[in-house]
């Protein structure tokens, strides 16, 4: 039902996704585990790979090529993504030096 | 043999996510996180998206790991204490992700796939059919992405420029010192 001839040999199409589900909660753990704003960054970067992943897949399995397309459109958001952040960071890095993220916390009110 | 190479793949990106995690230093995480790219873009490969694989290759592995290089080049590799972390954080971590999990596979037990539309595989991901599908029906998003890219270059360059009509300031400070130009004079000068 859901197999795909990859290459000589077929493939379910749950494999990929199950690895994508693998992929996107290890970065959900990273985020909510790690204390570095850097490595969250990186996590978050993780996850959005994962989504990809799942994108072509489900391109793959339904032979449309939409899939891929969206796929390019989300990394050039996670690329505009990981520079924003990644200023905001160096800026934030200028002023004083932050090892925990809960150290920026001046905005909760 | 596509099933050993997925395997193989799936194991390397595994890892890598694992080290991502769990490495204390940052330049590590880095460079596990280029690890899991590499494994998934042989898995794009696989699944025959020729160009968002060579894309993965250039704008993830390239640019933007490359990015996070040069940042961590810049302020130095800053050790994670393990004192800063919340009290029941790790519990309540681990309870998030187990209903993540079961969420996400009762979720994937009910996918209805539909069947394929009969593409033609031949030239299935190719630059050509990517470019079609870019220029033709996608174009109006395609165009609003240049935009996106462009707001966030001038962003980024808005928020790391220098300061220079702050007069107070770590970079400022440490000029004026150097210079001699301000401050206490040296001891030595007292006498």
């Amino acid at each position: 039902m859901s197999t795909m001839t990859l290459g000589g040999s077929d493939l379910d199409a749950s494999w990929f996704l199950i690895l994508g589900a693998i992929l996107f909660i290890i970065g959900a753990t990273g985020v909510l585990v790690r204390r570095n704003p850097l490595v969250i960054l990186i996590c978050i970067e993780l996850m959005l790979n994962a989504v990809n992943l799942t994108l072509i897949v489900f391109s793959r399995q339904l032979q449309n090529l939409e899939g891929q397309l969206f796929a390019l459109m989300s990394m050039t958001v996670a690329a505009a993504e990981a520079v924003v952040g990644l200023a905001i960071l160096v800026d934030i890095f200028h002023v004083r030096e932050v090892e925990d993220i809960d150290e920026l916390s001046e905005m909760k009110g | 043999m596509a099933i050993a190479i997925f395997l193989i793949a799936a194991v390397m990106a595994v890892a890598g996510a694992i080290g991502v995690v769990a490495f204390q230093q940052p330049i590590r995480s880095v460079l596990s996180l280029v690890v899991v790219m590499l494994a998934l873009s042989i898995l794009f490969l696989l699944l025959s998206a020729q160009f968002v694989f060579v894309v993965q290759i250039i704008v993830y592995a390239g640019a933007v790991m490359v990015l996070f290089l040069f940042v961590i080049a810049l302020f130095g590799p800053a050790r994670e204490l393990a004192k800063t972390q919340l009290r029941f954080q790790s519990w309540l971590a681990g309870v998030f992700v187990f209903v993540l999990l079961v969420l996400i596979w009762t979720m994937l037990q009910g996918i209805q796939y539909r069947q394929p539309e009969r593409a033609d595989l031949g030239v299935f991901g190719t630059v050509q059919s990517i470019a079609v599908g870019l220029f033709t029906t996608y174009l109006y998003p395609f165009e609003l992405t240049s935009i996106l890219l462009l707001v966030a270059a001038i962003g980024a360059i808005y928020l790391s420029r220098k300061k220079i009509d702050e007069p107070e300031g770590g970079p400022v400070d440490g000029l004026r010192s150097a210079t001699g130009t301000g401050g206490e004079p040296p001891p030595s000068f007292k006498t």
